[in-house]
């Protein structure tokens, strides 16, 4: 392990949040500087321009070849930047940038508050299917009805926005109300529903997986948790267990697992490398050590 | 509160799309990605978002004349990303809509001498003539819809209004 990555590992958390932060800075200072005069740097998380390098969320990039069934050249090349990214790094634009998760981890820990019931939470990898069915009913939507669906309900996008609306006019449209209707489904009945299952711009994000995209792997040998007390488990926002297989499409990369397993048996780990594939027996075994 | 709001709401003069909108509304509605890069580069302030009391169209660019017209600086068409506003415009073969006079309260048709739109016009003496040196006249081929002219009114309401190429008043 090279130092760089030793530093990593150790401020895995801290470097999360610091990064949460600065991206919500950024949106603030951007609407901010253009009222300035300083046109180098332009946009929201829907598409930001830095001197004259574009960058489009590619979820409304496809929304834009479905509602127009044509393709405008200049913003499928500036769509491809956050692809490559994701195609190397996984969601981490999810985790690690989107504003709107920052918030709702931050609900997330209000909800584990005044709700102690809910914190004991049975984690589970849920079936690709249904981001899947949920993705491709998103987007059979738009392409049916004609209607931009995906920029209207993107909430990087729409947090965005309104901080740039409110900089530059003062003023906070009815967005704002489904962003906070959201957040409060998440707090009092589907923790963690929106990023886990509905977000089309996460989805769009996790289109596009190899072999030696950035993942999360787990070394059942090191593994020194009983299944009563598993710290991976609680830390996950959203409620997945690392130690079995199947965390993708659902799992973007936070880390916090990670960090959580760096107190006890380091049995998680990042990793660029190709899982190394099980046969069924192995696979059989593994689950037995794990329950 | 509510109430006002309604009653703006149903006074309010159609607004503009900034220059370079593609045509019809209907495809720009489909076109723009809502990414405020226009709102953002627009040194006049022209350009205002349109909120949730619009439903589909929210977080699409607008522009109120009366209150800040379009001064045609064209630098909201060059940052579009996707192609909503057209990037190769010039700001004569814009057409964000067509101003129209009233007669029966332009001060000039009732007598008294007023310039204000003539001298203003960026398409200078060919959107806006004079007949007679005296009377206004809209060239509709000429006229961009900038709204300068629709600012600049000294009457309330303002008797040379832009109808919107986007938004045609029926």
């Amino acid at each position: 392990m090279t130092r760089f990555e030793k530093f990593i590992y150790e401020h895995l958390h801290i470097l999360r949040r610091l990064v949460q932060v600065a991206a919500l800075l950024f949106l603030v200072a951007v609407p901010i500087l253009n009222k300035f005069g300083f046109n180098e740097i332009l946009g929201t998380f829907y598409s930001i321009k830095i001197g004259n390098l574009d960058i489009v969320d590619p979820a409304l990039m496809l929304q834009n070849i479905l509602l127009t069934k044509e393709i405008y050249f200049p913003m499928l090349l500036a769509g491809i930047i956050p692809l490559i990214i994701a195609l190397l790094l996984g969601k981490v634009f999810c985790s690690w940038v989107c504003p709107f998760n920052l918030f709702a981890e931050f609900t997330d820990k209000l909800r584990k508050k005044i709700r102690p019931k809910t914190v004991k939470f049975h984690n589970h990898n849920p079936k690709p299917h249904y981001y899947w069915l949920v993705f491709g009913i998103i987007l059979t939507a738009v392409a049916v009805l004609g209607v931009p669906l995906i920029a209207l309900i993107s909430m990087p996008g729409l947090i965005s926005g309104q901080i740039a609306d409110a900089l530059f006019w003062g003023s906070l449209g009815f967005e704002i109300i489904f962003v906070l209707l959201i957040l409060t489904v998440e707090v009092f009945w589907a923790p963690r529903f929106w990023c886990k299952y509905a977000c089309p711009v996460g989805a769009t994000l996790s289109l596009l997986r190899s072999r030696h995209t950035l993942k999360i792997h787990y070394n059942p040998r090191q593994c020194s948790c009983s299944s009563k007390y598993l710290p991976c488990n609680n830390a996950c926002p959203v409620q997945l267990d690392p130690r079995h297989a199947g965390i993708y499409p659902y799992c973007y990369n936070c880390g916090e697992c990670v960090d959580a397993c760096r107190q006890e048996g380091q049995a998680l780990t990042f990793t660029l490398q190709p899982a190394e594939k099980l046969s069924a027996a192995q696979i059989q075994n593994r689950k037995q050590m794990i329950d | 509160m509510i109430l006002d709001w309604l009653q703006k709401l149903a006074s309010a003069h159609p607004p503009l799309r900034p220059p370079g909108a593609v045509l019809p509304e209907g495809e720009f509605e489909k076109k723009c990605i809502r990414c405020r890069r226009c709102e953002e580069v627009c040194p006049y302030d022209s350009i205002k978002m349109a909120h949730g009391e619009w439903g589909l169209k929210m977080g699409t660019p607008i522009i109120i004349a009366r209150e800040v017209p379009c001064y045609l600086c064209m630098k909201c068409p060059e940052v579009c990303p996707s192609g909503a506003l057209e990037p190769a415009t010039r700001k004569e073969e814009t057409k964000m809509g067509k101003a129209v006079i009233n007669q029966e309260t332009c001060l000039p048709y009732s007598g008294i001498i007023c310039r204000a739109c003539y001298e203003r016009c960026p398409i200078y003496r060919e959107a806006i003539t004079l007949k007679d040196e005296i009377y206004p006249i809209v060239h509709e081929d000429k006229c961009v819809g900038c709204g300068i002219c629709e600012n600049v009114c000294p009457n309330d309401p303002a008797s040379i209004t832009v109808i919107s190429a986007h938004f045609p008043e029926e």
